[in-house]
């Protein structure tokens, strides 16, 4: 296989993929795909070595012991599957390097702290709308849910309302 | 039915989670082949110069959704099965301002959540920093989200497991293949848009920036949805198509009617459709009342069939509202609404004279009996000295223990 880090699917064929790895998953499990949820699993993780009475007195928190331990579940394997998947993907194509990505006007440090900011800010949108773009936008969005259309509307409003005011990051 | 496989989420859940790690290997190898992992790639989509975000998300969404109604429609799966297992409920209100704040988060880190942990994969410090921000802000929500001052908030607007085709007032066995052809359709003139936008913008802005264009693969795929799109379309013009043909209901009389409250109210669930005022003040006995106009909300479509639904308006019915039309049991209308149940069965019969048939008689009695737990009143009128009336076919016997 060629090496080109430029070289990516035609962007629809890439689209029929993941909709077939889609519906792969709603035909097998019964279940679509997801990502934000296994961050929360490794959050409350981290906090119940340290703090674990106050994960059993936070019922949201709680209730990721359900199936026993917080990583015990099909999500966290999924993303599990998702970092193989990437990382295969990135080192047969020459994208597996180590560096950070961003526009040519904006420094490394202000990189990571903007990516970081913005990570906390779609986690915690994230948990309010029960799902992230996987789960709520990809998952619900071809299973015709009312919300999960509202949500995926209201993304792209966001994204696109926000754009100019760090174009200096892009640009 | 055939799937999903139940079992892998019960007594084989161990193998389950194998297959779900092979499915997040199939999602995440996909990202990253379609750009993903990359930051710029992803921004872009936002200052309009490169699309692949907008494009590879809508053919996803459009293989998936007509790929399960096919699955569906050769009846090996259950879209709405599926829907209600892999969807959550509507939140309506935390799923717009959550849409609005994610969009916003995605273009300050550039990346979502699923594609950060693709990028962190291939090396990205960037998307390790988003990763570890999106667990941070995970855990600071749920942290909060049951708290007093926002648990009003967090489960606002909530409509239950709503979709679209309920949304748009279709059949739920035909709805969702209605929505997935309109939604490919649909699909197919944005996609020609979203080309000639690129193309306009890519030319104005630096040359670095690089669009994917559609080529061969991306025209196959547009012909590809078009054809679903128009197959569907040709499918439902035909008479005999899967096609939601407004209903006809036959209509009850009063008389049968009055029997079936009386006899057994188990088996029919009356609907009153007239104002909510005029309904409270008087109505068939257990009759809901339901305006017209909230019909809807009852969810007719997805009632169980297993009682008779009877439509009563202010006068006949002339034709069963598409809210209803969905109902997947027997469904009648009430012959002269309820101005006709009012005339029946709440004004007080006359006798009949003595020595009229029987058939009178026992209608007769029976509208006088109705009457009576219709209005309140204590008896109707006793019913004429039996010697008056001409003996019916005698039974024989006396007791049930008789010979």
């Amino acid at each position: 296989m060629e090496r080109n880090p430029d070289k990516f699917w035609n962007p629809y064929l890439a689209g029929v993929a993941l909709g077939l790895v889609l519906l792969t998953a709603f035909l097998v499990m019964g279940k679509g795909l997801g990502a934000s949820n296994a961050s929360l699993r490794l959050g409350v993780t981290a906090i119940g070595a340290v703090a674990p009475n106050h994960v059993a007195s936070t019922p949201p928190l709680a209730k990721t012991h359900s199936d026993g331990h917080p990583l015990d579940n099909w999500l966290v394997f999924e993303v599990l599957g998702v970092l193989l998947g990437g990382f295969v993907g990135a080192y047969t194509s020459g994208r597996l390097k180590k560096e950070i990505l961003k526009g040519p006007h904006i420094g490394n440090g202000a990189r990571i702290a903007l990516a970081l900011t913005g990570g906390v800010l779609m986690g915690a949108a994230a948990r309010m709308s029960r799902g992230c773009t996987s789960g709520q936008a990809l998952t619900g969005g071809a299973l015709q849910s009312v919300g999960a259309w509202a949500f995926m509307l209201s993304v792209f409003a966001g994204g696109y309302a926000m754009a100019w005011f760090v174009r200096r990051e892009w640009r | 039915m055939i799937f999903p496989f139940e079992s892998l989420v019960a007594e084989h859940r161990e193998l389950g989670l194998v297959v779900e790690t092979l499915i997040g290997f199939g999602f995440g190898f996909t990202l990253e082949r379609a750009g993903f992992g990359r930051a710029q790639k992803l921004a872009a989509q936002f200052y309009g110069t490169d699309l692949t975000v907008f494009k590879v998300m809508f053919s996803s969404i459009v293989t998936a959704m007509v790929g399960l109604v096919v699955v569906s429609g050769l009846g090996l799966a259950d879209f709405k099965a599926v829907a209600d297992s892999a969807t959550s409920s509507t939140f309506l209100w935390p799923m717009i301002v959550g849409g609005l704040a994610l969009g916003v988060g995605f273009i300050v880190s550039g990346y979502c959540p699923g594609t950060s942990w693709v990028a962190m994969a291939s090396g990205k410090l960037d998307g390790l920093a988003t990763v570890a921000g999106v667990v941070v802000g995970q855990v600071l929500y749920a942290e909060v989200e049951w708290r007093a001052f926002l648990k009003a908030f967090h489960n606002s607007g909530n409509l239950g497991n709503l979709y679209l085709w309920e949304l748009l007032h279709l059949p739920p066995r035909t709805g969702p293949a209605v929505v997935a052809l309109a939604v490919a359709a649909m699909a197919v003139g944005c996609f020609l848009g979203a080309e000639k936008l690129e193309k306009v913008l890519a030319s104005r802005a630096d040359p670095a920036a690089q669009a994917n264009p559609a080529g061969r693969p991306g025209r196959a795929v547009f012909a590809g949805f078009a054809t679903a799109a128009l197959l569907g379309a040709v499918l439902l013009a035909l008479p005999t198509g899967i096609q939601a043909k407004s209903r006809e209901a036959a209509s009850v009389s009063q008389l049968e009617l009055a029997r079936r409250v009386l006899d057994e109210p188990w088996k029919v669930r009356v609907i009153d459709m007239r104002d909510m005022k005029e309904c409270a003040a008087r109505r068939i006995p257990g009759a809901e009342c339901v305006p017209v106009d909230k019909l809807a909300s009852i969810r007719l479509a997805e009632a169980s069939p297993s009682r008779d639904v009877i439509l009563v308006g202010p006068a006949d019915v002339a034709s069963v509202p598409p809210a209803a039309a969905g109902y997947p049991g027997r469904l009648y209308v009430l012959a002269g609404g309820f101005k006709g149940w009012e005339a029946f069965a709440l004004t007080q019969p006359v006798p009949p004279a003595p020595g009229a048939p029987p058939a009178e008689m026992e209608e007769y009695r029976l509208r006088a009996g109705l009457n009576s737990a219709m209005t309140g009143m204590k008896a109707a009128p006793p019913p004429p000295p039996p010697t008056a009336a001409p003996a019916g076919p005698r039974k024989g016997g006396g007791g049930g223990c008789g010979g």
